[in-house]
C-alpha cells in the first residue's frame, strides 16, 4: 500500500506531497522523502559502474527502512519523484508503471497556464488522478 | 492519446500576438512589446519541454539536449528537424532552418518599398521588412529559451534572417553564458544575466 507520494523540484523545494494513511505520521513521511533526496543526489552523481543504465529515468529502490520501501524517480528536467510503499513484495515492473502513468498525470498539471512554475502544484484534477492510479497499485500486487 | 492542433490557427494567433502588442499594449515601446512576447514564449517553451521529454532517457550533457531540441522538439512543433546546427565548440550554436513554418504564409507589404528614400530603396524596403518579420521572431526564440532552461541550460537565443521572403533561411543563435566572443564589434564581454544577454545580442542584430 502506498502511503506517501511527493514530488520535488529540480531545486528541491517541494511542488506536492501526499499521504494517503489515516495515521498521525504525516511529519515522519515528509522526513523520509527529504532523506531519500539525499540519495537521489548520490546515485545521481557517483553511478555506480554495475548499474546497466545511468540515464534511466526510474532510479529504483533508493534504501529500505524498517517498515517502507522507497523508490525513486528522475526526469529529464530534474524533477523527483519519490514513492513512500509498505508493501514488501512489490514487483519493479509494477513501479515502473506506475511512474510512467504518474508522469503524465504530472505533465499535464503543469501544463495547466494557470499553474506556476516553481510553485507548489494546487489542482484539484491532479489530486483526483493521482489518488486513481494510487488506489490499484496495491490490489495488483497483493493478488 | 494525441492531440492536434490546426496550424493555420497558430499561426493566426501569433500573427495577433504580435499585432496587439506591438500596436496595442506597447505601442511606443518596441522593445517591451518584445521582451513580453518573448516571456511568453519561455512559459510555453517550458512547459512543452516537460512534456515532449516525458518518455526518453536522461541527456548527458548540453550537446545531447540541444540534439534533442534540433531534433524531436522541433519534429514535434513543426514536423520537420532543423536543417543544420553548427557550433564553436565554446558555447554558441547556430540553429538554421530552411524553411521555418510559422513564417511560411507570410508576405511583405510592397507599399512599403514605395515609401523608402530614392537613393537606395532595395536596402530600406529590406531593412523594413527585416524589422516586421523581425517581432514574429521573439516567440519562436522564446520558445527554445524556456525549453533550455527547463533542461538546466541557461542560454540567450537571437534570430536572424536571412535572404528574405525567397527560401526564408532562419538562424537561432544559442548563446550560452557567460562569457561570449565577437570578432565584428565587441571585444570579450563577461555577461552576468542571460536576459541581458538576450537583450544585447536582439539589439544589436535586429
Amino acid at each position: 500500500m502506498i502511503v506517501c507520494l511527493a514530488v520535488v523540484g529540480h531545486e528541491n523545494n517541494p511542488l506536492y506531497i501526499q499521504s494517503f494513511t489515516e495515521s498521525d505520521d504525516a511529519l515522519k513521511l515528509h522526513h523520509i522523502v527529504h532523506c531519500s533526496l539525499d540519495v537521489i543526489d548520490e546515485r545521481v552523481n557517483n553511478p555506480k559502474k554495475s548499474s546497466p543504465a545511468i540515464n534511466e529515468a526510474f532510479l529504483g529502490l533508493l534504501y529500505p527502512t524498517e517498515n517502507y520501501k522507497v523508490y525513486g524517480y528522475l526526469t529529464n528536467t530534474k524533477v523527483k519523484f519519490i514513492l513512500v510503499t509498505t508493501d514488501l513484495d512489490i514487483r519493479d515492473a509494477d513501479v515502473r508503471n506506475f511512474f510512467r502513468k504518474f508522469h503524465a498525470a504530472y505533465v499535464d498539471a503543469v501544463s495547466n497556464p494557470f499553474h506556476i512554475p516553481g510553485k507548489k502544484i494546487t489542482s484539484r484534477t491532479f489530486g483526483e488522478r493521482v489518488s486513481s492510479i494510487v488506489k490499484p497499485f496495491g490490489l495488483n500486487s497483493a493478488s | 492519446m494525441v492531440r492536434e492542433v490546426s496550424e493555420s490557427c497558430v499561426e493566426s494567433l501569433l500573427a495577433e500576438i504580435v499585432l496587439s502588442y506591438c500596436s496595442g499594449f506597447y505601442a511606443n515601446k518596441p522593445e517591451l512589446a518584445a521582451r513580453r512576447i518573448e516571456a511568453i514564449g519561455f512559459q510555453v517553451g517550458h512547459q512543452l519541454s516537460e512534456r515532449y521529454t516525458m518518455d526518453r532517457p536522461r541527456f548527458t550533457d548540453n550537446l545531447d539536449a540541444i540534439k534533442f531540441i534540433c531534433k524531436d522538439f522541433w519534429s514535434e512543433l513543426f514536423k520537420k528537424q532543423i536543417d543544420n546546427l553548427k557550433t564553436n565548440h565554446r558555447g554558441t550554436f547556430v540553429l538554421q532552418d530552411n524553411r521555418f513554418r510559422w513564417l511560411a504564409h507570410m508576405s511583405v507589404d510592397p507599399s512599403v518599398q514605395a515609401s523608402g528614400n530614392i537613393q537606395d530603396p532595395s536596402a530600406m524596403a529590406e531593412n523594413k521588412s527585416a524589422q516586421a518579420t523581425g517581432m514574429h521572431l521573439y516567440f519562436p526564440c522564446g520558445i527554445i529559451r524556456g525549453a533550455l532552461s527547463n533542461l538546466g541550460i541557461e542560454c540567450a537565443v537571437s534570430a536572424d534572417i536571412s535572404n528574405l521572403p525567397a527560401s526564408l533561411c532562419l538562424a537561432f543563435i544559442i548563446l550560452m553564458p557567460l562569457l561570449w566572443l565577437s570578432q565584428n564589434l565587441f571585444s570579450s564581454i563577461s555577461l552576468q544575466n542571460a536576459d541581458y544577454a538576450a537583450l544585447l545580442v536582439q539589439s544589436i542584430i535586429f
